[in-house]
């Protein structure tokens, strides 16, 4: 009865008009998000500015720090050479490594855990797909490396979480542990200290694994398959809403859908068009696509699908957000917590296997450090919006986090800083880092998340 | 009163409020609640003391260099870096916290050492770089502690950058150099030189063995007679006798062991310097723990820092100085490192971090608990024995470097699994 009179009360309140008016929409932004019942564009970016206001900005802060990044590199850098096309895809083909590994990295903060051994993991992936390729060697095809990496590394991931889940020993606790014990296996399966394995570009089976960021989409291609992305892209946003419209469910206006659209449009147009700007020399050509953003955008599409359209992305926020609410809900609490940690390593895998690639086929102790490329990680996906808190987060941060480390990264590699640039490779990742997690908890504040003392 | 009712009822509704031990009046008494308590789960040393005999046993075994003279100083001086490194992340764990920066506090104490006594640049004395340099660490911990405790961001993240960010600092600090202490024309140098590789005579040995143990001795009985002569509980005489024993016979093992010759020609015999080294620290910091208002503090706020904030205490001002004390301590062992190491290399730098693997697992061997509130000094130095033990056993069988890490992280996951294993069925759950 308390409960009625209370839903009745607040429904007179709408109803009056000498009632404040900010009341009512307060009042909603705590039940529903904002901008899910908004009705017109106008409506909406009230809604969106209320909700940043409020703390949750969204992607809002990674776009003005790359908006930055760019803006102050391409100021600082010798010849002011950031921005040159070349220099961009060189930023897309390192980002992509830390995008995968940060959306990685994703599924396990949504949980409110953290998983510290991505780097060393993604590394073994890495180089187990290498050795799987050699000829002489085992000589398997390309696809059943790729594959048997992701599996085993998905098995690791596997083995972590159920020490967290069902022992409940603390993620960060079973992940440096996992971190130590990977990293010595890594230099086991390299062979030793100074072992190496590299994949050439001429053997056609390997090639492939090379390509996966060396190789390039001709230009007039990715035209098409620009032409392609948006009009699916396009057409699944466009009956979505009219699905919902139909159903008599709110749908965001029509006006804002065809934003989408052109936002998606006009941001891929940017990218072919670095891409197919001939960045190498008069003689020889080097233009097109990298073929590791179609497989970036992939991976991208199945977590969003995963996380945002199916129940287990809904079990995985429901634990972020109050494990013991879930619990209750009748969510098998360890169940999904294995699955994301295997899901992480497994999806780490693959980003270790572009990482060689990434590095013109050849893998060695030297070309990655576990410990700072689960750094970087980390700060890719809190910068890019996802909270180590849990709950909140999705995987187009993991992209754009990524995005912006790799820019950084290659920016601070670009400036003549002599004896300044090995340390900087040090300090820059871990302030970067201390920032954007400082800005996580800054804006939970307030916002009555924080439960810590 | 009436013999009817059941003895042992008493005994254990007196344990969930007060430790049954401590109403004990008799040897018996005392030992039948110890064993409660480890039943209970909270074993306390027992299991980091079986580990030791376990380690000691299997590499004996395996290679019968491993228990002599020569090997036990040499394993007791590696270990003494792991023992202090635990003994400062104990201070974080017992909050509830953690320090993932200590191996690298550790290493930019070194480079500050050794950078302020280089004769052709600072040339500053001994004593006064090791102050700077524990200033300087103790300014590191209020940092990450005032961003931990004031802003509220997770220890681990905090110290993760921090560790980052001081990799970085101390790269620039050495500059691309090789800074060494190794030259005893200085006597600068040769004092911290002497700190890891000097010793006493052994007959000095021996003098400093009977003052500790009197002293020990001493103290312990007169806080005893002065609780009774209160009217307090104390234990009883017989437990207070053993303990007094159990430490001179530990004593007169390690120097006695100390003091055989361990050279491969000449003589190098009598107790390393590094030893009462630790042994102040470890007083200073359970005196710290278990006998000032700090101490109750951090135990208060590890066990339910909701609970302690509403009995008054100020969880910022407990936690900074928390993390004050890690990185002071972690400065320390950089001391001490620095002298074994006797030279330090941007190489050195960049292996640092590791050892904060071997400090958690150092503690959580030695029983202090990863979620606060459980754990001594003493913890510390146990656990850092068994790593500097499994450490040197691995490599006098000849295992590679990254087979003795894998080992490490099994050790270290196995005593975390310990550590929440024991904590089912304890009455706070974590």
């Amino acid at each position: 009865m308390t409960a009625d009179s209370g839903e009745a009360s607040t429904g007179t309140a709408n109803a009056g008009s000498a009632v404040d008016l900010t009341s009512a929409p307060a009042a909603a932004a705590a039940d529903v998000p904002a901008a899910l019942v908004a009705q017109s564009m106008r409506q909406y970016l009230r809604a969106w500015w209320q909700q940043v206001r409020s703390g949750n900005s969204g992607v809002l802060p990674v776009i003005l720090a790359m908006v930055l990044v760019a803006v102050v590199f391409e100021i600082v850098t010798p010849e002011h050479a950031f921005l040159r096309p070349s220099n961009l895809v060189y930023v897309f083909g390192l980002s992509t490594v830390y995008m995968v590994l940060a959306m990685a990295e994703t599924l396990v903060l949504l949980l409110g855990e953290i998983d510290l051994s991505v780097g060393a993991v993604a590394l073994i992936g890495g180089v187990i797909a290498f050795k799987l390729v050699q000829q002489p060697g085992p000589g398997w095809p390309w696809w059943a490396a790729i594959i048997a990496a992701v599996a085993i590394c998905g098995l690791f991931g596997a083995l972590q979480g159920t020490l967290i889940a069902l022992l409940k020993i603390p993620s960060f606790v079973v992940s440096l542990g996992g971190f130590l014990l990977f990293s010595g296996i890594l230099i086991v399966v390299l062979g030793g200290a100074d072992g190496n394995v590299s994949v050439s570009s001429s053997a056609p089976n390997q090639r492939v694994i090379y390509d996966l960021v060396q190789g390039l989409i001709v230009p007039a291609a990715s035209w098409v398959a620009l032409a392609v992305v948006v009009v699916a892209a396009g057409v699944a946003i466009w009956l979505r809403a009219a699905a919902r419209r139909r159903q008599g469910l709110v749908a965001p206006p029509v006006s804002l859908t065809v934003i989408r659209i052109a936002l998606v449009a006009l941001v891929g147009a940017a990218v072919v068009t670095i891409c197919t700007v001939n960045r190498g020399t008069f003689l020889v050509k080097v233009e097109g696509v990298p073929w590791v953003v179609p497989i970036v955008l992939v991976v991208l599409g199945g977590w969003t699908v995963l996380l945002q359209r199916t129940r287990f992305g809904r079990y995985v926020y429901a634990i972020g957000g109050n494990p013991e609410a879930a619990r209750r809900a009748g969510v098998r609490l360890a169940t999904i917590r294995i699955w994301c940690f295997a899901l992480c390593s497994a999806s780490a895998a693959l980003g270790g296997i572009l990482l060689g690639s990434f590095f013109f086929g050849e893998y060695s102790t030297n070309t990655a450090d576990p410990g700072q490329l689960v750094l970087y990680t980390v700060a890719a996906a809190v910068i890019g919006g996802v909270s180590l808190f849990g709950g909140r987060g999705k995987a187009i941060h993991g992209v754009l986090g990524g995005l912006l480390i790799g820019g950084i990264a290659y920016g601070v590699s670009l400036l003549n800083l002599g004896t300044l640039a090995t340390p900087l490779e040090y300090i820059v990742p871990g302030g970067v880092l201390l920032g954007a997690v400082l800005v996580d908890v800054l804006s939970r504040r307030g916002t009555g998340s924080v439960t810590r003392v | 009163m009436s013999d009817v009712i059941d003895p042992t009822a008493a005994p254990a509704a007196a344990a969930a409020e007060v430790p049954p031990e401590l109403v004990a009046r008799s040897l018996s008494q005392y030992l039948r609640a110890w064993w409660l308590r480890v039943r209970g789960g909270d074993s306390g040393v027992l299991p980091v003391v079986l580990a030791i005999v376990v380690v000691a046993v299997s590499f004996q075994v395996a290679n019968s260099t491993f228990l002599s003279a020569q090997n036990l100083v040499n394993l007791f001086e590696q270990s003494t870096i792991y023992m202090l490194l635990a003994m400062a992340e104990i201070f974080a764990l017992l909050l509830g916290e953690i320090d993932l920066s200590v191996g690298l506090v550790m290493a930019i104490s070194s480079v500050v050492v050794a950078e302020l006594v280089q004769p052709s640049g600072a040339d500053w004395p001994w004593w006064a770089a090791i102050i700077v340099a524990l200033l300087a660490c103790a300014a590191v911990g209020a940092i990450q502690g005032t961003l931990v405790a004031r802003l509220k961001m997770p220890s681990f993240i905090v110290t993760l950058g921090g560790l980052l960010i001081l990799e970085g600092v101390g790269i620039i600090v050495l500059n691309g150099s090789l800074v060494s202490i190794g030259n005893s024309r200085f006597t600068n140098e040769a004092f911290l030189y002497n700190i890891f590789y000097g010793h006493f005579s052994p007959v000095v040995g021996w003098i400093l063995l009977a003052v500790l143990v009197g002293a020990v001795g001493a103290g312990l009985w007169l806080r005893d007679a002065s609780k009774s002569r209160h009217g307090l509980e104390t234990p009883p005489r017989s437990l207070t006798a053993m303990k007094i024993g159990v430490i001179a016979l530990a004593g007169i093992a390690i120097v006695a062991i100390a003091n055989v010759n361990r050279a491969h020609s000449g003589t190098i015999e009598g107790v390393p310097f590094i030893i009462p080294i630790v042994l102040v620290v470890l007083a200073a910091w359970t005196l710290l723990l278990q006998r000032t208002r700090f101490g109750r503090y951090v135990y208060a706020i590890g066990g339910n820092p909701e609970a302690a904030r509403r009995a008054g205490v100020s969880l910022p001002a407990v936690r900074i100085w928390g993390f004050v004390l890690a990185s002071l301590t972690s400065g320390i062992a950089g001391v001490l490192f620095l002298s074994w190491q006797v030279e330090v290399t941007t190489n050195i730098i960049k292996t640092a971090n590791s050892y904060v693997l071997l400090a958690v697992a150092a503690a959580v061997i030695g029983g202090t608990s990863l979620f606060g509130g459980r754990g001594k000094t003493i913890h510390g130095v146990l656990g850092g024995l068994v790593i500097g033990g499994i450490y040197n056993g691995l490599y006098l069988l000849g295992v590679q470097s990254q087979w003795i890490d894998v080992v490490v992280a099994g050790v270290l996951l196995a005593a975390a699994a310990v550590d929440v294993l024991s904590r089912r069925g304890a009455p706070r759950q974590a």
